[in-house]
This record gives structure tokens, sequence and C-alpha cells, in this order.
């Protein structure tokens, strides 16, 4: 299980207290107006920011998170954009996620042309990032989140910059991917499709908390006004 | 199609500018070319003076270059690092100031700390050494363009790394990279694409440096091309020597500025730097990274910081009633005052024709753009004091020099300037273009009233800096003024140079302050009161 008991964290005017419990094994969509914490809640997961109190605590189970150096945690993040190195071949920006060093043992260099064919991006080791399409940038940094085996996955949004039925092979990936692996998948999205064929579990977020939790397809026939007003409902 | 300044009525002005900056360029290349044929082509090319020149002209530039930017890597690397160090922004304001200060206070300042009585000096004779005579020659040279190119190449530089994205910092704290690794897969792909133009700006400029050669270098062993020029025309009246010179000169730069177009990316000077986004590194927690940063931020600090303190410090003496009851020194003053406020303006006027004609030619006519492009530049192919000697072997048959030398003064300042005025307004005035172009077109906003309401306040900022920019660099410049100079009109660089020669150190001291602040106010006057307050 994820727990967040009492993360408070403040970025310039905003106040943000985040308390979270989630299964782990699923896909969860975080959903909430823009601004309102998503992408914090993410970034204190993973470590790029720290929560301001000493009260605040992070475990993923019995193992407490929020102490811990970034490349220390279990998870894997993927962004929007920006999650390849454009100097880098495929090949190396997955082998990066073994080791920074770019040096691989004869073993790692098979787990990562694993982690290619099941991206389905065999054969395209050697290229650079621009000469890929945005679909399948994503899917090579998808491959490194592989090779790297935490258990924990963190998507900013990874769909938005790609066309409809890109975004819709994406998501089924990703779906059969964090089923193969025993993934836990946290998943920021405006979308509520996403949320409906991928998630479990929808978390809203409103003014920097938790406001609503639950399974996805209850989400969507919530008549409290916040949600309703952010579906575009009222 | 277009209805604001870039539209055809408009062109008239350009084509003033065109001339402005053409003119001088055909005058000195024609007065070069009537006397080719007195030159003694053989007796110049197996001269070993010359040899020795050309060798020690590149020889200084390729060490200047090379520390310079040597450092600048170290130092921009520990700002990148040190994001909420204490003294940054000290550092980045004395870097700042380094870029307005004139040469010759810099060349005051060094000689103050590094000279035979200077600050060094005294101290290893307290610890018990002689005292050692090291600037004057190649150290001198090297210490005084470390000065002025160590905080240029750190800025620019400084923005390549932090123009690394906030993912890519976060994506390399979840891997786990090391700072070696940070350098190898973030750091030096951003800082490669612009070293190559980085190092042929440093290169150039550290080339054709003139006063701080002049007055730190000059003997046999220690002159550069420019300098030779200089000694060419005033001490050894030999025209001819001095346009075979000026030939040699203009080749070298030209070649240099073509290597320097042909390999990566444009720089960008003038972007302000204090005000970044936090980025998270990982490699911020080391102890004796921490360390070695912050040693180096410091040796940074103290390198522009220590000759300034020393010249402020020589200011304050008892000469300072006789100097300031001087005559001369307004004289000079005002003069200064004069040529910097009169270059900048010329300078913008130079730099806005240019661009009314770069945008009417943007779409229709890509040759004419570039053309309109490359004029702006010239002055980097035919050096300042090239160009003066130009003028000045061109007009003497017709004019007294000396009568109308602060003019010329004005127009080389201009065209010195004008790289620098086109670099900083280039790129907003082009956007406008881009951005409101058709928004403009929509609503009607035309003429005038798109002068004042779109064009201004975007403007304003760029305007201001690159106005105050290029004044102040007027008014410290010691080249052209050195070429033209008479007793009669002077200037204050020339008259702190005349001091300095001549031991009066107390009134060397107290024309340096009043030189260095006047820089400094011309400088933040016309920024704050042209660029405004805001953002």
């Amino acid at each position: 299980m994820i727990n967040f008991k009492q993360v408070d964290c403040r970025l310039g005017d905003q106040q943000f207290c985040f308390n979270l419990q989630l299964p782990l094994g699923q896909v969860v969509a975080i959903m909430g107006p823009s601004g309102s914490g998503k992408s914090t809640l993410l970034n204190l997961l993973a470590g790029f920011i720290q929560p301001q109190t000493t009260r605040s605590e992070i475990f993923l189970d019995q193992q407490r998170l929020d102490q811990l150096e970034p490349a220390q945690r279990p998870v894997t993040s993927l962004f929007q954009e920006h999650n390849l190195f454009a100097h880098m071949t495929v090949f190396n920006n997955l082998a990066l996620g073994i080791r920074p060093s770019l040096k691989l043992t004869a073993d790692e260099i098979a787990q990562v042309e694993a982690a290619l064919s099941q991206v389905g991006l065999t054969g395209l080791g050697e290229r650079l990032p621009k000469q890929l399409s945005g679909g399948q940038r994503q899917r090579v940094a998808l491959g490194r989140a592989l090779v790297r085996r935490k258990p924990l996955l963190l998507l900013d949004e990874p769909f938005n910059a790609l066309d409809p039925a890109l975004r819709q092979e994406m998501a089924a990936l990703v779906k059969s991917l964090s089923q193969q692996h025993q993934l836990t998948v946290l998943l920021v999205t405006h979308e509520p499709k996403d949320a409906l064929e991928l998630a479990e579990t929808v978390v809203f977020i409103h003014q920097g908390k938790v406001y609503w939790q639950g399974p996805s397809k209850d989400f969507l026939q919530q008549k409290d006004q916040y949600i309703k007003a952010y579906l575009g409902q009222s | 199609m277009s209805k604001g300044l870039s539209s055809k009525r408009w062109l008239w002005f350009s084509s003033i500018s065109f001339g402005l900056v053409l003119l001088p360029l055909v005058l000195a290349v024609s007065a070069f070319w009537s006397y080719l044929g007195e030159a003694q082509w053989l007796a110049y090319l197996t001269d070993p003076f010359t040899w020795r020149v050309v060798w020690f002209s590149w020889w200084q530039a390729f060490l200047s270059t090379l520390i310079s930017v040597s450092a600048a890597l170290l130092v921009a690397r520990a700002l990148a690092r040190r994001q909420t160090f204490l003294g940054r922004w000290l550092l980045l304001r004395c870097f700042s100031v380094a870029l307005v200060v004139p040469s010759i206070i810099a060349v005051f300042g060094i000689i103050l700390l590094h000279g035979k009585y200077g600050y060094f000096n005294q101290l290893w004779l307290i610890l018990g050494g002689q005292p050692k005579s090291y600037i004057y020659g190649l150290t001198g040279i090297l210490l005084a363009h470390v000065f002025f190119n160590l905080p240029l190449a750190t800025r620019i530089l400084l923005q390549r790394f932090e123009a690394v994205n906030a993912e890519t910092w976060r994506l390399s704290s979840q891997l786990g990279m090391s700072s070696m690794d940070l350098w190898r897969h973030i750091e030096w792909p951003h800082i490669k694409v612009v070293l190559p133009q980085l190092l042929a700006l440093v290169f150039a400029l550290c080339f054709t440096s003139f006063a701080i050669v002049m007055t730190l270098g000059g003997g046999p062993k220690a002159t550069t091309i420019e300098v030779a020029i200089f000694q060419a025309i005033r001490f050894d009246f030999d025209i001819a020597k001095a346009v075979y010179l000026s030939l040699l000169q203009m080749f070298f730069c030209g070649f240099i500025l073509w290597v320097g177009l042909r390999l990566g990316k444009p720089i960008d000077m003038f972007v302000s730097l204090e005000t970044s986004a936090k980025n998270m590194r990982p490699d911020t927690k080391a102890r004796l990274g921490m360390a070695s940063d912050i040693l180096v931020l410091m040796l940074a600090t103290l390198l522009v910081l220590l000759p300034l303190m020393a010249v402020v410090i020589a200011g304050i003496n008892k000469a300072w009633v006789d100097v300031l009851l001087d005559l001369r020194l307004w004289n000079a003053f005002s003069n200064s005052l004069w040529v910097a406020l009169s270059s900048a303006l010329l300078s913008l006027l130079m730099a806005a024709g240019l661009l009314l004609a770069q945008r009417h030619w943007y779409r229709r006519h890509r040759t004419a753009s570039l053309a309109v492009e490359w004029m702006g530049s010239v002055i980097l192919v035919v050096p300042p004091l090239v160009l003066a000697t130009g003028l000045f072997i061109g007009l003497s048959p017709h004019v007294n020099v000396f009568t109308i030398n602060l003019y010329i003064v004005v127009l080389v300042n201009a065209l010195m300037g004008l790289p620098y005025m086109l670099r900083v307004l280039s790129v907003a005035y082009l956007n406008i273009a881009s951005d409101y172009q058709q928004l403009c077109s929509s609503l009607g906003v035309q003429g005038w009233y798109r002068l004042k309401h779109v064009e201004w306040p975007i403007l304003r900022k760029p305007i201001g800096l690159a106005l105050a920019l290029v004044a102040a660099m007027s008014a410290g410049d010691l080249g052209v003024v050195a070429l033209f100079g008479s007793p009669d009109i002077q200037t204050l660089p020339l008259l702190m140079y005349q001091r300095l020669g001549s031991y009066q150190s107390d009134a060397a001291g107290v024309t340096a302050v009043v030189l260095l602040g006047l820089c400094l106010v011309i400088f933040v006057v016309l920024e704050r009161l042209l660029g405004g307050s805001g953002d």
C-alpha cells in the first residue's frame, strides 16, 4: 500500500496537504483542476520536492520513502516530454536506466533488447530520439521504466502530446505492461476516458487536498459540485 | 501586407543607415587601395618584426581564450550547482560590471595589484621575498583579458547550463547520476553547441584588443598587429606599413569570423541571469564538490572585485581637490559624455535602419535580408583601429583630422557598438513581427498607435539595455581616440592613459574613479530610464 500521512508542502502561494492510501498493483488515475496539486503529489512521491514539515511521512508498505534520495526510491517517472536525452541513441537511453555509466554486461544488454521488443521498438535501438515519432519516444521511456524494474510507475500526462489513436495505443500498452510486471501505476490525466478504460481507482484532487477517492466507474456519476464542475457537467 | 514600422515608406530611413555603415568602410578601403602600390611587400614579408608581431597576436589570443573559457566553464558550473549560494548575487553583479568597465581602468587596477609596487608584491615583501616585476608583457595581457572575458564567457555558458529543462534534472536524479555522469550526458551536450562560437568570439576580442596590449605590452616582444598599426602611424609615420598591417589584420579577422560562423550555434549574450528557476540537481550535496565550488566562486569574485577595489582605493588620495579643480578633467569629462551619448544614439539609428530593412525583406528577399544582417557585423572584420587608420589615411589629405577627431571617434564607436545593438534588439524586434503581425492587422492597429502601444512597450527594455551598453563602452574607449588624440581634445580614458604613463599615480587614481563612475552612471541611468523598472 502507498501511504501519504499528512504530507505538507508549499509552492509559491499554494499550500498542499495530502492524506492518501492506495492499494498496490492497480492503475490509479489522479484527476483534478489545473494547479490543484496532481503533479505535486507525484513529485513528492518521486522525491523531486520535499515535504515541508517533519510530521509528513510517505510509505510504500513498511518502507519509509520520504527521507530517501530520488535515485533510491522504488519509482520511475514519465513526463509529458523531455524523457529522453536527445543526443543519445534509443539503446543508450534505455541503458541509462540500468547504469548511468552505460557500461552494461552481456546479460544487461539482453535485458535492454527484451524491453525494446516489449514496447514494440525492436531494431530501432540505434536511432536517435529525433528520428522517432512522439509516440515512439514515449515508448522508449516506457522501455526504460521496464529495465529499471521499480514497482511504482508515475505518469504525468504522458499522452497529452499524442493524437487520439496513438493515445489509445499507448494506454493499452501501459495497461498490459502494468499487468505483466505487476506495476502500480499513478496516472495524472485530464481525460475521463483514460480513467474509465485504464484505471480501477480515481483520486480527485481539489485545492491541494485529496477530495474524493473511489472506483473509477463511480467517479463520473458523482453529484458533487466540484467534481461536476471539473467534468463540465454543471 | 504590413502596416507597421516595416512598411515600404520607411525604407528611405534604412538607406541612411546603409550609408552610415558603408561609407566609412568604403573610404577606409579605398584609402588602403591607393597605398597598395607604395607598400614594399617583399620587405614587409621578410621582416622578422612582422612575423614576431603576427605570432604574438595569435599566441596571446590563444592563451587568453584557453584560460578565460576553461575558467568560465568551472565558474559557470559552480554557479549552476550553487543556486542558493549567498555570494551568487555579488558575483553576478561583479560580472555585469565587468562588461562596462573601461579597459584602461582594468589595466590600472591590475597594475595596482600586480605591479612592482603593487599589493601582491608588498605582501610578498612582508613574507620575505623580493619584489618581482611580472605584469608587463604576456602575463599582464593575459590577466587583463581574463578579467574581461571570463565574465563574458561565464554569462554565456551559465545560460546553457540553465537551459537544461527541469524534467532532465529530475530524470537524472531518479537515475542516480553522479556528477561525472551529469557532465557527460547532460551538460557537455548542452555546452558543446555554443563552444565554437564562444571560442571564436573570445578569440576575436583578444586578437583585436588594443588598449590592453598597448598599456601592458608594447615592447618588441609583446606587440600585436593592432598595436603595431598604431605605432606605425604615430611613431614611425610609416603609412604604407600601417596599410600592410591593416590588410593583414582584416584577413585574420575575416578568417576567425568565418570559422566561428561555420561552426556551432549562435550565442545569446545579454539575457538576464539573476532570476532563474531553481533546478534540482542530484550532485549538490557532496561536501567536496561544495567546497570546490565555493572556492571557485570566491576566486572568480576576487578576480573582478580586487582590481576595481584597488582603483577605488587609489582614487582616495590628497590629490583629489587639485584634480577635480583642473579644467582639463572637466573638458575631458564632457567630451567623453558627448562621445558616449552620440555614439549610442548613432548606433541605435544605424541598427534601427538595418532592422527595418531586414524585416521588410525577411520574407520577400532572403539574400537582401541576409546582406543587411551581415552589414551589421562589418566592424568584426574591419576592427575599429583598422577602420580608424583607413579614415585617418583617407581623410588627412582633405581635412585636418585632428579637428574632427571626436566625430570620427563617435562614428567608429557607433559601428563598434552595432553588433551588440543588433544582437540585443533583433530578437525582440523580429518577434514582434511574428507574434503580433496578424493580430495588429486584424485589429487595425497601425502607424503611430502600433508604435506607441505595441512596439515601444516591448522594445523599450532592449533599447535601454543596448543604448546603455554602447554608451558605457564608448565612454571608456581607448583605441580610436589614441590614434586621433591631440593635446587639445581629450577624453577621460586618454587623460587617464597619459597620467598613467607619466607616473602621476594620485591624479591617475582620481581620474580613474571619475571615469569608472561616469561609465557606471551612464549604464545604470540609460538602462533604467529607458528600460523602465518593470519586471
